[in-house]
């Protein structure tokens, strides 16, 4: 009785391996899919602000493509994206950098325009909008808030 | 939203200064600030029997420098092309409108204050540009504005601004976007033509 039931805990943790190890790779299948069966498009931010090969491209919070690349380009961040074939981007399409709760994943949202035009493939997405710097808009409310001028209208030394 | 649009008629209201690496895009944005500076200042201008006549006079410049039908079809993004012409030329005006005087009467109440404005550089691709700001207010702390252009013959024209990294049309853009998916359009023209100041004509 205590050997089946060995057997059977012992079966189960396999079992669970197994599936997820298929989940993982049906995971990595669809991401390489998506690279190999889409459109490159590139856009250049001031602040990639943590991006990275993989991070996901959303319309409406929908995924539509991957981040395949980010490297450094006069001092900006130039990012490489993928998209899926079929999903048209307007000319004045806007890619901001967003993240999933305060501390949570990165990804590039990606707002559609009003143009007749569309991005061709190797295209540029013209209109971006940096990471928001939270760290330095907090510590400027708060230098700010210190840093009243003086009487005079003088700033503080 | 108030503090976006606050910055923006700091940077039309403060001085300029420093100018680095100062092409066509630079100069023009550098012209309109001073002009607008100018008619700020002007103690002629100043009285309230011609506070209408200096309004307009600002509004000028500005139609001069900001391409409002572009900032109007971009705010409204993809909802754009599914309006009439005569709809769009309406909305073009409400929108435009409501920027504008928004400015105003910012400026009206803040007055010029004085403070520093360095032109940090701009960047020029096929016919679009953008130039990138730095303003200094009186107590010392730092705003980033970057000015995005598009070429109209020989002018240079705005279409968005970002003021510490957040677009202008972008957060116009997304705010049409989840009134228009709960609402109707004719709610939003409706909204704007609340919103837009009574006393002005």
């Amino acid at each position: 009785m205590k050997k089946a039931y060995l057997e059977f805990v012992v079966g189960l943790f396999l079992a669970i391996g197994i599936g997820c190890l298929a989940w993982t790779s049906i995971k990595l299948a669809r991401k390489e899919f998506l690279v190999r069966n889409g459109y490159e498009v590139q856009a250049t931010f001031s602040n990639a602000g943590g991006l990275c090969s993989g991070t996901p491209v959303v319309i409406a919070g929908v995924e539509i493509g991957r981040v395949k690349g980010v490297r450094l380009e006069d001092y900006e961040a130039k990012v490489h994206m993928v998209i899926q074939h079929g999903v048209l981007l307007q000319k004045d399409t806007m890619a901001s950098i967003k993240t999933k709760g305060l501390i949570g994943e990165k990804y590039i949202e990606l707002t559609p325009g009003a143009s007749d035009e569309t991005i061709k493939p190797g295209g540029v997405i013209r209109d971006t909008q940096p990471e928001m710097d939270l760290e330095a808009l907090i510590a400027k409310y708060i230098q700010g808030s210190l840093a009243k001028p003086d009487d005079k209208g003088q700033p503080p030394h | 939203m108030k503090t976006l649009r606050w910055l923006l008629v700091a940077q039309l209201a403060a001085g300029s200064s420093l100018c680095a690496r100062a092409g066509e895009p630079t100069a023009q944005i550098r012209a309109t600030t001073d002009k607008i500076l100018v008619l700020l200042s002007d103690p002629a201008l100043k009285t309230d029997a011609r506070k209408s006549e200096r309004r307009q006079l600002i509004r000028s410049e500005l139609d001069r420098r900001v391409d409002w039908a572009a900032v109007a079809r971009s705010s409204l993004g993809r909802y754009w092309p599914k309006r009439t012409r005569a709809e769009q030329d309406e909305f073009i005006g409400l929108f435009s409108r409501l920027l504008a005087e928004t400015c105003l009467d910012k400026l009206d109440s803040n007055g010029a204050d004085p403070a520093k404005i360095d032109y940090l550089g701009e960047k020029i691709i096929d016919d679009y540009a953008s130039v990138k700001t730095q303003i200094t207010t009186k107590d010392q702390t730092v705003h980033p504005v970057e000015y995005r252009l598009q070429k109209a013959g020989k002018d240079w024209r705005i279409y968005d601004v970002l003021i510490e990294g957040v677009s202008l049309v972008k957060n116009y853009r997304d705010q049409f976007d989840e009134i228009l998916g709960k609402t109707s359009y004719e709610k939003l023209v409706a909204d704007l033509r609340a919103k837009i100041p009574r006393e002005t004509p």
